[in-house]
């Protein structure tokens, strides 16, 4: 397999998956960096991905591992006191994100670019009635009036199905059920037609069946809009239901992306292949499940070389004081491991 | 279920708990008449759906919370009629783990004290043997002796899970109830706890009722499952033939639904339509049929009974002898390609390896 380095510095970097002339690139992320307050090393760690119009780019891995902070990053929605961006832009429509005041922040968020959450109901306002929330989220960045901001606002709820629109309109957050609620959050979040939509785990507080129904009503409204789409998911299950591509992120790095058939048929990054190997799947079990020991570590506990060195069966001395470089290939598949393919290993010799 | 033969640890004869919702004066039906038998030495299952019904059943099962109606009887005896004494025997050998660990283990409490604390109460050991015992239980879940002096709150998700655990083992359980044991948990470290279960029940031969909403989990976990929608059981039967050929509407459903981590895969069924209905004013006849793909007119008005269908199967479905259902397909259940598979291989011989090497 060719592999060709993207970049030579040693950064643990993500690729620039631009679509393979599916879409136009919306949103350009690249060596973002964030750092907590007190922290010692940069939490979040030369991030890059690219989104493009149609296509959906599942961001996956484990709890604690920076996929809100990288996503609320790029929206400006990190409490600046706390968290300081020390590298990286995130271009969209040719202007730098991270580097706009935050008039002009307002004026593109909920607007061309949006973004739906895990739980509706901490971004709904309890006291509003729902179809004045989406009113108003469409009167706040166009120039309309009320009765037309209100059918606009109908016209959304029947777009995400929710069943008798009319009278929904008038509910409060807490007569809808968490499917609805979330099917208004899809609804605010589309209602002025943005070019790009972040989703932070939008169905994981739902019923499986609901989920099913959010899923399948996300990809058909994308297919409609054209939008791009970065969705925040723990849930390798989603990630093949929804994504084009995948990055795997572990520890504020993006360990490996592409693709999403090559990810899951050819994974290469020891992390991305402990994930797949310690799910339980519907099929016969057999026997123990694989793990992945340890716990993610803290930034405190963070290796110099390759994060994932402290938890990897494969690490050896090198991995824990050498960041790994990211190498993507031409089919888009990239990587950050020094002992891929993991065959070679065995072959080496094999495990102690 | 009067089987004499069967060897049963605990069971539920219409069991019902209903809450009242909030001044409205109206009935949230939690539990609605559930009856079922667990074995010694299976693991049963239930899967539990989001929402209502949280954890109602777990806590009735260990008599945490009262019944509305019905009876839990535990090794053949009523749990109601104990006395507060023989309850705290009994409770001694029903232990618990609970879906956030965090909540149940008093963070003022070293991790020693928490473990320890139920051998004060159902041994005589003394403190030496107590220390030496909780130290005896850390490792045995995973964790280290010295681990005993330090607090919850210095320990990760699933390191709070194994000293959860270590605490139920410490009073030496006959049966283990875990409510969503795993669900808060990493896949990574839920496969960690997953795994420890499982030693742990061949260990101790224990007896594990598991209550889960993840299809996978529980169909790696169980012997024998029980479906639940609005309170009620809808089908009851062993893992494998469940998964196999599900006989109730609504586990084909839920089955469909579960998203596979497989790309590209063609869309099973169409996904279920509706919501849920609200448990305060559940359907007439069979609750599922709003939603129920193969309703028909008698659904609306008959409410279907859980009854036999097959070996070990009880289903609550009108139509359950002419409907053929859709379960986990071949194609669902065949693993990942071939390059896949070997890498998971490779990955998990060199995980143990590396486990046996340095334990
Ligand atoms: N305000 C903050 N101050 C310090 N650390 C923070 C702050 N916000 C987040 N973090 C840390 O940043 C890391 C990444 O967190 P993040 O919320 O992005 O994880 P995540 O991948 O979204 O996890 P989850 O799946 O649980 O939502 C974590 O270690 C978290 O503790
Ligand atoms: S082999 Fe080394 S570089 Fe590769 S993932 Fe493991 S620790 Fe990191
Ligand atoms: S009884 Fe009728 S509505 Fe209920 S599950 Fe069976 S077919 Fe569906
Ligand atoms: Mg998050």
């Amino acid at each position: 397999m060719s592999v060709e380095t993207v970049e030579a510095g040693g950064r643990a970097n993500g690729p620039a998956n631009a679509g393979s002339g599916d879409g136009a690139t919306v949103l350009r992320v690249s060596d973002l960096s964030v750092r907590f307050a007190g922290q010692p090393v940069d939490t979040i760690d030369g991030v890059s991905f690219t989104l493009s119009a149609g296509r959906t780019l599942c961001l996956v891995g484990e709890s604690g591992c920076g996929k809100s902070v990288t996503s609320l990053a790029t929206m400006r929605l990190l409490p600046e006191k706390a968290a300081r961006i020390t590298s990286g832009e995130a271009r969209f429509e040719d202007r730098d994100m991270l580097r706009l005041s935050r008039r002009e922040i307002e004026r593109v968020r909920g607007d061309r670019m949006a973004m739906i959450f895990q739980e509706p109901m901490t971004s709904l306002n309890p006291v509003f009635k729902v179809g004045d929330q989406v009113a108003e989220a469409v009167a706040r960045h166009r120039k309309v009036g009320r009765r037309e901001a209100r059918e606009r606002a109908l016209e959304m709820f029947r777009r995400v199905q929710i069943p008798a629109p009319e009278r929904r309109l008038d509910d409060y957050p807490h007569q809808l059920s968490g499917g609805m609620r979330q099917r208004v959050m899809i609804a605010m979040a589309l209602a002025n037609d943005p070019k790009l939509l972040i989703a932070d785990e939008p169905t994981t507080a739902l019923d499986v069946t609901i989920q099913a129904q959010i899923l399948r009503l996300m990809r058909t409204l994308q297919d409609e809009s054209g939008a791009a789409m970065l969705l925040i998911t723990h849930d390798l299950g989603v990630v093949a239901d929804i994504a084009d591509e995948v990055a795997v992120m572990y520890a504020g790095r993006i360990v490996e992306s592409g693709p999403v058939e090559t990810i899951f048929n050819d994974p290469q990054h020891p992390y991305t292949i402990g994930l797949m190997s310690s799910m339980p799947t519907l099929g016969a079990p057999k026997g123990r499940l694989a793990t992945i020991p340890g716990s993610v570590p803290s930034p405190f506990e963070f290796p110099p070389g390759c994060r994932f060195a402290t938890r990897c069966p494969f690490a050896q001395t090198r991995c824990f004081s050498e960041v790994p470089p990211f190498e993507r290939n031409d089919d888009g598949h990239g990587w950050a491991c020094w002992r891929t393919p993991i065959e070679t290993i065995a072959e080496a010799g094999g495990h102690a | 279920m009067s089987d004499r033969r069967r060897d049963i640890v605990i069971e539920t004869q219409d069991l019902v708990r209903h809450f009242s919702s909030g001044g409205s004066g109206r009935t949230v039906r939690a539990v609605d008449g559930v009856s079922l038998s667990v074995e010694r030495g299976e693991t049963f299952a239930i899967v539990r759906e989001s929402g209502c019904g949280k954890s109602t059943l777990a806590r009735l099962l260990l008599r945490l919370i009262e019944p509305t109606a019905g009876t839990v009887v535990y090794e053949g005896r009523d749990l109601s009629s104990l006395s507060p004494r023989q309850m705290r025997a009994a409770r001694a050998r029903l232990q618990f783990v609970f879906q956030d660990p965090f909540s149940s283990l008093n963070p003022r409490m070293t991790v020693g004290t928490l473990v320890g604390e139920p051998l004060i109460v159902h041994t005589g050991l003394s403190r030496s043997e107590r220390r030496t015992r909780v130290g005896e239980l850390l490792e045995r879940v995973g964790l280290r002796a010295e681990h005993a002096e330090r607090y919850p709150h210095e320990f990760s998700g699933g390191q709070r899970q194994r000293v959860a655990i270590a605490r139920a083992l410490a009073s030496e359980p006959t049966v283990l109830v875990g409510d969503e044991p795993v669900s808060a948990l990493d896949v990574s470290v839920q496969a960690q706890i997953i795994n420890l279960m499982e030693e742990l029940k061949s260990d101790f031969g224990l007896t594990l009722v598991v209550i889960a909403h993840d299809l996978a989990v529980i169909r790696h976990m169980s012997d024998r499952v029980a479906v639940m929608y609005l309170g009620e059981i809808v089908e009851l039967a062993p893992a494998d033939a469940l998964f196999d050929a599900p006989g109730h509407p609504y586990t084909e459903a839920l089955i469909a639904a579960i998203p596979v981590p497989r790309p590209g895969r063609e869309e099973h069924g169409e996904a279920l339509g509706g919501d849920i209905p609200s448990p305060l004013a559940p359907p007439s006849g069979c609750r599922f049929h709003p939603r129920c793909p193969y309703a028909v007119d008698r659904c609306t008005r008959e409410k279907p009974m859980l009854e036999t269908a097959g070996r070990g199967r009880l289903v609550a479905c009108h139509r359950q002898k002419e409907l053929s259902l859709a379960g986990v397909g071949a194609a669902v259940a065949a693993g990942a390609n071939e390059k896949a598979l070997r890498r998971f291989e490779l990955y998990r011989q060199h995980a143990e390896g590396n486990a046996a090497g340095s334990g």
